[in-house]
């Protein structure tokens, strides 16, 4: 199987501008996500939006351009669970095997299942329970 | 899982790596930095912008102590978040053995 050359593209700002652009329209789609994203986010998604392409670009490009506390930010979701991370990466991933080649999407995986993991501890991490968490019955 | 600072940053302290952490999770001392455990997102930017290889992942073994150091500095010591110049010894130190029992200092840098 041959891979699109538009997919061999090195990561750039424009790639991950269409990344961020088509996996918020799988949130926007998805029946778990959806809601959690819509109460919070309410009416316009460009600041969102573009926070993210500051926020991937940091990550994947070291460029600095988000500055930021995703913790608190998390912190402050209604109805956030562990599974709801899980859902989050499938997209995710699937998303960047549509944008991007192997060997990049593998990158952005990583990082980003990395981040997941830091942040559901920083959320749901208590001493006296299990770790990994496991799903509410 | 977080990243920690660890022994070679002391007296180097070059700072490149304030400048890439998405999320201002570095925090300073007189002669060392160190990452604040419950703000790293763990994104692993700034492991290899660090000149002096000083940052590594707390899952790589023997790193119990630099863990259990960066959580205590972070509480204290002021937030930096805008690179400075590096000492102007920086280099003679780089690579030297066991800085921390010889050269740590306690004392909060002037941050931010």
């Amino acid at each position: 199987m041959t891979v699109a050359a538009d997919k061999l593209d090195p990561v750039s700002e424009d790639g991950i501008r269409r990344l961020v652009d088509a996996f918020y329209v799988k949130v926007r789609a998805d029946p778990a996500l959806a809601p959690i994203f819509a109460r919070a986010i309410r009416s316009d998604w460009q600041p969102h939006l573009t926070k993210m392409y500051a926020f991937w670009s940091s990550v994947m490009l070291t460029t600095g351009r988000y500055k930021g506390n995703p913790v608190a930010k998390h912190l402050i979701v209604p109805d956030i669970k562990p599974e709801l991370f899980e859902r989050w990466l499938a997209l995710f991933d699937a998303t960047c095997r549509e944008q991007f080649d192997n060997a990049t999407s593998e990158a952005f995986r990583i990082k980003a299942e990395r981040i997941a993991e830091s942040l559901k501890l920083a959320l749901f991490y208590r001493p006296e329970r299990p770790w990994p968490p496991e799903p509410a019955p | 899982m977080t990243f920690v600072v660890t022994d070679n940053c002391i007296k180097c302290k070059y700072m490149d790596c304030v400048e890439v952490c998405p999320v201002d999770c570095f925090y300073e001392g007189e002669n060392m930095l160190v990452i604040h455990p419950d703000e790293c997102i763990d994104c692993g930017v700034c492991e290899p912008e660090c000149p002096a290889d000083a940052i590594s992942a707390d899952t790589e073994p023997g790193l119990e102590s630099w863990v259990r150091l960066n959580a205590e500095y972070a509480a204290v010591w002021p937030n930096i978040t805008i690179k400075r110049e590096p000492p102007a010894d920086a280099k003679a130190f780089d690579g030297v053995a066991n800085k921390l029992g010889q050269y740590f200092s306690a004392n909060p840098g002037q941050g931010d």
